[in-house]
């Protein structure tokens, strides 16, 4: 039986659904987008919220996907069908090889993840002959099977949203299954967790490799619909990027990335047509959010409720169940 | 003897790595802040100090007046974004990025988008003959003399001198160093600041040769992380010895290896970290 945030969820993916019926292609295109950089933000708080890890390196695999696909499909001719398997694995692959940094805790983890994510940004602006350098890799074909191909942009919004949903539902199983327990237990204390026989190594390393395929799934929604790929993918502003809507939306729920993605999305495609200093507007809110809002939307939003109830409870005694408490922050 | 030529240019990125990864590095180990703004610093010092050459025609008023801005600007940024987040590390992490992010941006309006290159002295200027008729540019040889004076002066004043063992002690145990009667506040901001400027400078020496960019706040960032990382964060000597690790293998990178000379100086620290986590000179902290 689908209890409450399933369905919450299904009703939020119903309502994003039914965009296209009102808006022009602008919006549809910018839902595609938010939801796609979403999904990377997820991927990126499945470290960041649960297990404690703030990764700066998931422009990587998001951009090794994209560029594994681009290529595939662009230089060699194959198929979709393969095409996109491939990018998954290779963008999997690397998080395996990246995984590494899970022996290291705490800022240098951050360090480490960051020196790694340039790695392949450098890989893919110096090794030009094979990533087309600075001009990336263009005309990347429709997303097609067989005959069957989806060009307009209406066709594949719903493509993305389907994976993503899809995608929702397995994180979130994933994050309330015993494996995301032992994450937040990790996060909370790992010599506790160490002392009850869990090894911290194995689960932070398997919890870096689900989220690297995530990552890499958003990297392969992406070049389909940008149909382009450039060594801007791979820089760290994407990882930073995704690090922040998970953190401006509320990191630990499921929600609150997409949440920082619309925030972000409409600020770089919609403000920056007339406000140049887009920039500093992203520090800007970077900053303001971590000064004053740690837990995010959806941290201000209980909060609020929570002192909202608590009101209700002193004036008319009978009052509701206190709402949880905010989450301490990252 | 294109061997020696790739030494000497790694070595005086060495130099320009040591002036940066100096600061990050010990304002780590004492404070406990990982500044990720101090790219950003670089390029902001290395800005002014080019107006400064600019307007002056003087380059040793530019390093200087680089140095100085950065002191200033890090000093506020300090006081007022990094000190209200406590001990809250990972938000120290986010809010840098967000204030190099708004630096980088501010300096793109000012100075645009173009490669621009600190102009140098006339003696500075022109090539010197080193034995073995090796001819090589005056500016980068002067450079690794300078990085080596600095690497020595600040190792003598870390190990040799009464600050330095105070210093030492911070960063050993702040509190008890408190309770013995450092002032502690007063200890950070001097360590700070020495970083700073030392960041500003570098963004200044390193324009002359590398020019300033948007863009080269990160690349810059990124080989003094991997300096610290290889050297250990926190530690001097990590950070002399991570320079012309790093530095060497950079510059035979790029010689034997150009389209993979990202990769290359990525692969020591990978080895490094499934080996020594903590970098050669770390400790757990």
């Amino acid at each position: 039986m689908p209890e409450r945030g399933a369905l919450t969820l299904i009703f939020v993916a119903a309502l994003v659904a039914t965009v296209p019926l009102f808006a022009g292609d602008f919006w549809v295109s910018l839902t595609i987008k938010i939801l796609v950089l979403g999904l990377l933000a997820l991927s990126v708080d499945l470290l960041l919220g649960h297990a404690g890890l703030l990764s700066l390196c998931h422009a990587a695999f998001f951009a090794m996907s994209a560029y594994t696909v681009a290529i595939l499909q662009v230089r060699y001719g194959v198929p979709m069908l393969i095409a996109v398997p491939a990018g998954l694995a290779m963008g999997t692959l690397l998080a395996l090889v990246f995984g590494v940094s899970v022996r290291t805790r705490g800022v240098y983890f951050i360090l480490v993840t960051i020196a790694l994510g340039f790695i392949v940004w450098g890989v893919t602006y110096r090794w030009a002959s094979f990533t087309g350098g600075d001009n990336g890799i263009t005309n990347v074909p429709y997303p097609a099977i067989g005959d069957f191909q989806i060009t307009s942009m209406t066709a594949y919004f719903y493509v993305v949203l389907l994976v993503v949903l899809g995608c929702v539902l397995a994180y979130r199983t994933l994050v309330r299954s015993p494996f995301g327990l032992v994450l937040r237990g990790l996060k909370s204390s790992e010599s506790r967790m160490r002392s009850l026989g869990y090894s911290p190594l194995r689960h932070l390393y398997v919890a870096f490799v689900l989220s690297g395929f995530m990552a890499s799934l958003a990297g392969v929604l992406y070049i389909y619909f940008n149909r382009f790929v450039n060594p801007a993918t791979a820089h760290f502003h994407i990882s930073v990027e995704a690090v922040l809507m998970a953190i401006l939306g509320g990191t630990g729920t499921i929600l609150g990335p997409f949440l920082g993605s619309v925030v972000i999305m409409v600020l770089r495609n919609w403000v920056s047509g007339f406000f140049p200093y887009y920039m500093t507007l992203m520090g800007l809110v970077f900053i303001v959010t971590v000064l004053f809002a740690p837990n995010g939307i959806i941290g201000l939003v209980n909060s609020w409720r929570a002192r909202r109830a608590r009101r209700a409870k002193t004036t008319d005694a009978v009052g509701t169940e206190p709402e949880a408490q905010p989450r301490p922050q990252p | 003897m294109s061997f020696i030529i790739q030494t000497i240019n790694g070595l005086s990125l060495a130099a320009l790595l040591f002036l940066l990864s100096a600061g990050f590095t010990l304002t780590f180990g004492l404070m406990r802040v990982v500044n990720l703004a101090h790219g950003a610093l670089y390029l902001i010092g290395g800005y002014v100090g080019l107006s400064v050459v600019w307007t002056t025609d003087n380059f040793w008023l530019g390093i200087v007046a680089g140095g100085f801005f950065v002191v200033v600007l890090a000093a506020l940024i300090d006081r007022f974004l990094i000190r209200p987040t406590g001990e809250n590390h990972l938000a120290q992490v986010l809010l840098t990025v967000g204030v190099a992010i708004v630096i980088a941006d501010i300096a793109l309006a000012i100075w645009g988008g173009d490669n621009l290159r600190v102009p140098t002295p006339e003696m500075l200027r022109g090539p010197i003959f080193l034995p073995g008729d090796i001819i090589y540019p005056r500016y980068r040889f002067v450079l690794i003399l300078f990085g080596l004076a600095a690497a020595v002066i600040m190792w003598v004043l870390y190990r040799r001198t009464q600050i330095g063992a105070i210093v030492r002690a911070g960063v050993d145990d702040r509190e008890m160093a408190s309770a013995l009667g450092i002032n502690i506040n007063l200890l950070f901001a001097l360590v700070f600041a020495v970083g700073a400027f030392l960041a500003g400078v570098a963004g200044v020496v390193g324009g002359a040769f590398l020019t300033l960019y948007p863009g080269v706040e990160w690349e810059i960032l990124i080989l003094a992380l991997v300096v610290v990382i290889v050297g250990g964060l926190g530690s001097l000597e990590g950070a002399i010895v991570g320079s012309v690790i790093v530095g060497l293998i950079d510059a035979y990178g790029r010689w034997l290896m150009p389209e993979m000379s990202y990769f290359v100086i990525f692969a020591p620290m990978a080895v490094l970290l499934l080996v020594r986590p903590t970098g050669i000179f770390g400790q757990e902290h």
